[in-house]
């Protein structure tokens, strides 16, 4: 899934080792959020909002894609 | 040890212990299957992992019911489906008690003591089952 973790982090100047410890995730889940292999539960995607003082809305949504 | 408190990584351990598991119950099916063949049903039964086998494909039934009882979406009431089910399960221990009593060489005591234990045994479930279709409902 496609999102602005990326965009957002580096606004706040956090490296991934730094945000995920933060968040209290390894590196890895970031980088795999960042790249969008890895499906985050909501509570963690609401961490990583709060460590990025960004809302829900800005960081994780995509447009619906369309059928056609 | 530090504590896993990363969710990706619970997950990943979860399937692993599921592979885990899974393998390990694929040994224990092939160590009966070769009792079986080798002992026979009754050598194989005094295996203790044939009773390890019988307890855990219980315990997995038993969890599993947690998972139709929400997966099923019919809207009738539990205390209706309760009534049949309490009604069929009297019908099949009454008819396995009558075919064990008038069993030459049984006798009525068996017959009720048998019907007792299979009803016993199929209520159990059933009212496990109302009891998670009544908790649903809240």
């Amino acid at each position: 899934m496609k999102n602005n973790v990326k965009i957002y982090r580096v606004q706040v100047d956090l490296t991934q080792q730094q945000l995920a410890d933060k968040v209290g995730v390894t590196r890895q889940t970031i980088s795999l959020i960042e790249k969008g292999k890895y499906n985050p539960t909501l509570k963690l995607c609401l961490e990583i909002c709060y460590a990025v003082n960004k809302s829900l809305d800005e960081v994780f949504w995509v447009e619906k894609e369309s059928d056609h | 040890m530090k504590k896993i408190r990363d969710e990706r990584l619970q997950l990943q351990n979860l399937k692993n212990i599921r592979i885990a598991y899974f393998i390990q119950t694929l040994g224990i099916l092939g160590i009966l299957g070769y009792d079986l063949v080798t002992k026979g049903i009754d050598g194989m039964r005094e295996n203790p992992l044939w009773m390890v086998f019988i307890i855990t494909t219980v315990i997995a039934a038993y969890l599993s019911m947690n998972i139709s009882v929400d997966h099923e979406n019919n809207n009738k009431s539990p205390k209706k489906s309760f009534a049949v089910s309490l009604g069929v399960i009297v019908i099949i221990s009454s008819v396995i008690g009558i075919l064990v009593s008038i069993t030459d060489g049984s006798t009525a005591v068996n017959g009720l003591l048998i019907g007792g234990i299979v009803f016993i045994c199929f209520l159990v479930p059933v009212i496990y089952v109302y009891y998670l279709r009544a908790k649903r409902g809240d």
